[in-house]
């Protein structure tokens, strides 16, 4: 049987990889499935059943003999689950077992093969793998084969299936235990409609003493701002940022395009620490970069915020802009090695002159996103029209809140709007 | 344009509504054009003016101004110098909209011709008198108008040759100097270099984090992806029935363009609000200085905006096909919403929530910042308790965390896809 | 063109004119003629002459300026919107770019045929009564597709998603069908292989075919009669062989720069 299912799917090994590396992601996952439902009983435990709350895992904290248990049950659970039907593992992977001679498989081999798993897999050693499959499914003869749907039979409603069900199974566990772990307390949100109505009523008639004139209350550094001051330099922040950023990230870019640098080992050593870079740079927020150039810098200071947008700005523009010079299409580029040029050359007038129009526009995306942080980068220190707007909300100043958050509204629209134009010229 | 002479009335057509209106409509047309230009001329010299003051006011006078002049001075000024650069020469406004000043007739613009135009224009085209004629009177006078520039076969000139290109660079020249210092301090720049000490210790936890935290900060970790995966949950229920209303071809009638106005309007105004403002809102709302519900209130409203914009920009997208296929099969409106409109947004639409769910993600810790919840929260407060290499720690669980999301999102879109 | 009188007809389109007010297109001007019951009748003419434009008005998936069109004894352009789609669901539509929803399954396109017989929310709710499944099957079967019942019509070829369309239309069980240049964008030997699945319609379940096609060696060997449209108006009415040389370079030959003007 096995040399039957070996020849229905090719004799390969890398398709024995292939083979390999799919029965073993469908059943971590698998494993991880209850995993996380291990996890979010045992929290609904520890909620409903005791109610004191010392630590999170002290919440979980179960006896020596608990870990072990928890590790055992969810690993059976998985091996039912993938024996018995399609278990969400296989569904994500796109497999399923499958009869060597494409006939059903009944119940009977279904839980044939649940036995026979618990004797292959501790005496893992011995003789586990030959062929394609392991040695409990090659008795029951199945094999755990990439399918597709039946082009002449209807496929099953998601919702009769068992990874279907599972998966409302799981997305219900995740809404309760979220529920709780956030804390969803709408009463909360309704007790406090008075105020909040007051707050908002506030809010809504903004008001504008200040919009040219400095306002005597707020003062940065013993000088005081209107709001327009404050929004001028809001824009700038967000101008110094993208085009520092982009100044910057256009020459590395070209260090993080592949077919630019893949030519030579000191070229992918390059590449690889500038798209590292990028990588991490980038998933740290600009707030957080601003939280520390603030420290650095100082508090408060506008330098601080550029920096932050200029650090975060060049690592997602490097990104896209790297990304771009790797899609370039390789016409032109041969054409100017055909003609004798050198590899500053082919860069210089085969691939900038083809990447130019998405750099713009990339550009002017990402000043859209610049104007947007940096209104708020204030709340961490790094100045601009946030500073003005946390301290009115702190003072509960609503109506000036109100006329800042309106300015706020307007910059971004403005600035949304003009790049939004400029995107459109360009492409 | 138009009807065919004789085909619809033999009446003149001045007399016909269809003809009233078409009218009316070259006079709009017309209007327009110079309308355009004009506007494009005087807010681009307008922003020049506001960036000379200001620069000047900041470097020498030390202090900020914005005109320098009266407002009535800065309204006379501007205009005026958008008339003259409009008559005289190729202005901004004109070659941004592809026209330029030239004979309508077939002469060559002489200067005299220009004179006249440049007077004429303060008495027809100004108070918009001359567009009430057509061709608008002040072309039949003068015989110059508003042409359509061509371009073709003629090398452009160079920037500095053009007064547009003057223009330009004068503006990039002055807004550089102006962002420049109004932003940059010299004691902070200063600081940069003597302080880089300052933040040796987020460094250090690059090579020595501290573990100890990790099991607190792996549960405000599930606490960041709860909020994150609740949000969008909740955020998805609201903006799937909002998107329809949000479809410009779906909202047909004045009824429904008002609402799609209504709807669009309102989720741009929330969306250009960031999630952090919305954060500090509802945690004065829900009366407490740290609190994972306002963080997730916050970015529910956010994504709500966001998601609308998205799915109805799909919706307007979708293939008019199968709406006229289903609809001459004699079904009903919500049939072709059923089986004509669904079908097609589906797969866009989880892939939409996929990306906005990614977001949420890095979105969350940047809520925590001002208190609400996660390891946000948790990173702010290690820095500003000056325990910086706890911070660090943080920063590197936190790329970790965003790196997995990015990843899976990715692939699970590119499947969908 | 005037208008003659037939002993017994069924669509009868008088005068019809359609306006389009975004541009101000006269796209039908004032057409008049008539169809019997069971015939094939061809509309030719440039892209642009309003072939599309005159298909749709008959079932009024776009409104007609001005103009009567009688189905059967109706006037279906006085019909309200709810009397309309029990006309529509007589009326079967092939289309030039298929309109099938690309993300659903054949068999799923297929049944989309039925909407107009199933009561809202059971079509809302997406439960087809088992017969029309069963028809369904049957109709792909007619097309030769029941092998690929389940796939989704994005991976079919384009014959292929073209008998999925006419699979959907012989679900309506049409009395009529109307064939918007069913065949334009298909090979040769595909479109024959289309045209006879209409002939065959037109045959045997004797619908009315109403099909407007680009090519004339396919209107000569389909159609029992033959209209010609030229920037929308009737420049031909006739059988098949009585174009010759002289009315094909009227039809199309001309003016043919002008026609692409709008
Ligand atoms: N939705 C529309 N709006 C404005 N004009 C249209 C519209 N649809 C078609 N037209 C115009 O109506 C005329 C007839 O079009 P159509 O009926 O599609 O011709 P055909 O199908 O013969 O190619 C064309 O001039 C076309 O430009
Ligand atoms: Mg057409």
């Amino acid at each position: 049987m096995s040399g039957e299912s070996a020849a229905v799917v090719g004799s390969a090994s890398g398709d024995r990889l292939a083979v390999l590396a799919r029965r073993a992601l469908s059943f971590f996952l698998d494993w991880m499935v209850w995993g996380y439902v291990a996890y979010c009983v045992m929290y609904l435990l520890n909620h409903y059943w005791y109610t004191v709350h010392v630590d999170w895992w002290g919440t979980l904290t179960l006896p020596s003999w608990g870990w072990p248990l928890v590790v055992l049950a969810t690993l059976e659970l998985a091996v039912w689950c993938r024996s018995l039907g399609r278990s969400l593992g296989q569904r994500a992977i796109g497999v399923a077992f499958q009869d060597a001679a494409g006939g059903r498989i009944t119940v009977g081999r279904r839980l044939g093969r649940i036995l026979l798993w618990h004797i292959s897999v501790p005496l893992f050693a011995v003789g586990f793998w030959r062929g394609w499959d392991p040695w409990h499914d090659r008795v029951v003869g199945v094999g755990l084969r990439p399918i597709s749907p039946d082009p002449e039979r209807p496929g099953r409603r998601a919702l009769a299936t068992q990874w279907g069900m599972v998966a409302l199974f799981l997305g219900a566990l995740t809404l309760w235990v979220g529920w709780l772990i956030i804390g969803i307390n709408f009463q909360v949100l309704a007790r406090r409609a008075a105020q909040t109505r007051r707050i908002w009523g506030e809010m809504l008639r903004p008001d504008f003493r200040y919009f040219t004139a400095p306002d005597p209350v707020f003062s940065l550094r013993a000088l005081s701002y209107s709001i327009l001051d404050l929004a001028v330099v809001t824009v700038f922040m967000a101008l110094m940022a993208t085009i520092l950023g982009a100044v910057i990230a256009f020459p590395l870019s070209f260090l993080g395009a592949r077919n630019v640098m893949g030519f030579s080992p000191p070229g992918w050593a390059a590449y690889g620490i500038v798209r590292g870079f990028f990588n991490v740079f980038r998933s740290i927020e600009t707030i957080i970069w601003g939280s520390i150039f603030a420290v650095w810098v100082g508090y408060g200071t506008t330098l601080a915020g550029i920096l932050a947008l200029t650090v975060h700005t060049v690592a997602a523009l490097g990104k896209l802009y790297s990304e771009q010079v790797e899609g370039v299409s390789p016409g032109p580029l041969e054409a100017v090695w055909a003609a004798g040029g050198s590899r500053v050359q082919v860069v210089r007038h085969a691939v900038i002159p083809q990447v130019l129009p998405s750099f713009w526009a990339f550009t002017l995306y990402r000043w859209d996103i610049n104007v947007r942080m940096s209104t708020v980068i204030a709340l961490v220190g790094g100045g601009g029209i946030g500073d003005m707007l946390f301290y009115y909300k702190n003072q509960g100043d609503w109506p000036k809140v109100g006329a800042v958050v309106i300015v706020i509204v307007a910059i971004v629209w403005a600035m949304d709007y003009i790049s939004g134009r400029l995107r459109e010229r360009i492409a | 344009m138009g009807y065919p002479e004789g085909y619809l009335s033999e009446r003149p057509a001045w007399t016909t509504g269809a003809g009233i209106q078409d009218a009316l409509a070259r006079r709009a047309i017309a209007a327009r054009r110079y309308l355009g230009v004009f506007l494009l001329d005087a807010g681009a010299l307008a922003i020049l003016w506001i960036l000379v003051s200001y620069v000047y006011a900041w470097y020498v006078l030390g202090t900020t101004a914005y005109t320098l002049v009266p407002w009535w001075a800065f309204a006379v000024g501007v205009v005026e110098a958008a008339a003259v650069w409009g008559s005289f020469g190729l202005s901004l406004g004109q070659r941004l909209l592809g026209r330029a000043l030239g004979p309508t007739q077939g002469q060559e613009a002489s200067s005299g011709a220009r004179v006249r135009y440049f007077l004429l224009w303060h008495v027809l085209v100004l108070p918009g008198v001359g567009f009430l004629f057509d061709p608008p009177l002040h072309e039949r006078v003068t015989g110059l108008g508003l042409r359509p520039r061509g371009t073709e076969g003629v090398a452009p000139a160079p920037w500095y040759r053009t007064s547009a290109g003057l223009f330009v660079a004068a503006l990039l020249v002055v807004t550089c100097a102006a962002a420049v210092g109004v932003t940059v301090s010299w004691s902070a720049l200063v600081r940069l270099f003597r302080q880089a000490g300052e933040t040796v210790d987020f460094w250090r936890a690059l090579v020595s984090p501290d573990t100890s935290i990790l099991l607190d900060a792996g549960r405000d970790m599930i606490v960041t992806v709860f909020m994150a995966v609740l949000s969008t949950l909740f955020a998805v229920v609201v903006a799937v029935p909002l998107s329809f209303f949000a479809a410009r071809n779906l909202m047909r009638g004045p009824l429904g363009r008002s609402v799609y106005t209504v709807l669009r309007g309102a989720m741009s105004i929330i969306r250009s609000i960031e999630p952090i403002i919305w954060a500090i809102i509802f945690l004065v709302w829900v009366t407490a200085l740290r609190s994972a519900f306002a963080g997730i209130l916050a970015l529910w409203v956010h994504s709500i905006a966001d998601l609308v914009k998205l799915y109805a920009e799909r919706l307007e997208a979708i293939d008019q096909g199968p709406i006229e296929a289903i609809t001459s099969s004699g079904a009903g409106r919500l049939s072709v919403l059923r089986y004509a409109i669904i079908p097609q947004i589906v797969n866009p639409y989880i892939s939409f929530t996929l990306y906005r769910w990614d977001i949420n993600i890095r979105m969350a810790t940047v809520v925590g910042l001002v208190g609400g919840g996660g390891i946000g929260q948790r990173l702010i407060n290690y820095i500003w308790g000056v325990q910086y290499r706890q911070a660090g720690t943080v920063m590197i669980l936190i790329v970790i965390l965003v790196w997995a999301i990015d990843y899976l999102s990715a692939r699970l879109r590119a499947k969908l896809a | 063109m005037v208008w003659q009188p037939m002993a017994n007809p069924y669509l009868v389109v008088e005068h019809l004119t359609k306006v389009y007010e975004r541009g101000q297109v006269l796209a039908l001007r004032d057409l008049s003629f008539a169809v019997e019951k069971g015939e094939f009748l061809v509309v030719i003419g440039l892209s642009g002459s309003g072939k599309s434009t005159l298909l749709r008005c008959i079932n009024r998936l776009i409104e007609p300026t001005s103009g009567k069109i009688w189905l059967d004894g109706v006037d279906v352009t006085r019909l309200s919107q709810a009397r309309m789609r029990r006309v529509r669901r007589r009326i079967g539509m092939i289309f030039q770019q298929f309109n099938l929803v690309d993300r659903s399954t054949a068999i799923g396109n297929v049944l989309t045929g039925r909407l107009g017989y199933l009561p809202g929310w059971r079509a809302l709710l997406g439960w087809f009564p088992k017969e029309d499944r069963e028809k369904a099957l049957a109709n792909l079967e007619r097309v030769g597709l029941r092998d690929k019942a389940y796939v989704r019509v994005d991976q079919l070829s384009g014959g292929q998603r073209q008998r999925v369309g006419i699979a959907r239309a012989l679900m309506q069980d049409p009395e009529v069908l109307l064939a918007d240049e069913p065949v334009s964008a298909l090979d040769p030997a595909t479109s024959h292989s289309i045209m006879q699945y209409l002939e065959q319609m037109n045959r045997h379940d004797g619908a009315t075919v109403i099909a407007s096609l680009h090519f004339l060696s396919l209107a000569r060997r389909y159609g029992t009669r033959i209209i010609a449209l030229k920037d929308g108006q009737l420049v031909f009415d006739g059988p098949p062989n009585a174009i010759d040389n002289a009315k094909f370079k009227e039809i199309y030959g001309e003016d043919a720069e002008e026609v692409e003007v709008r």
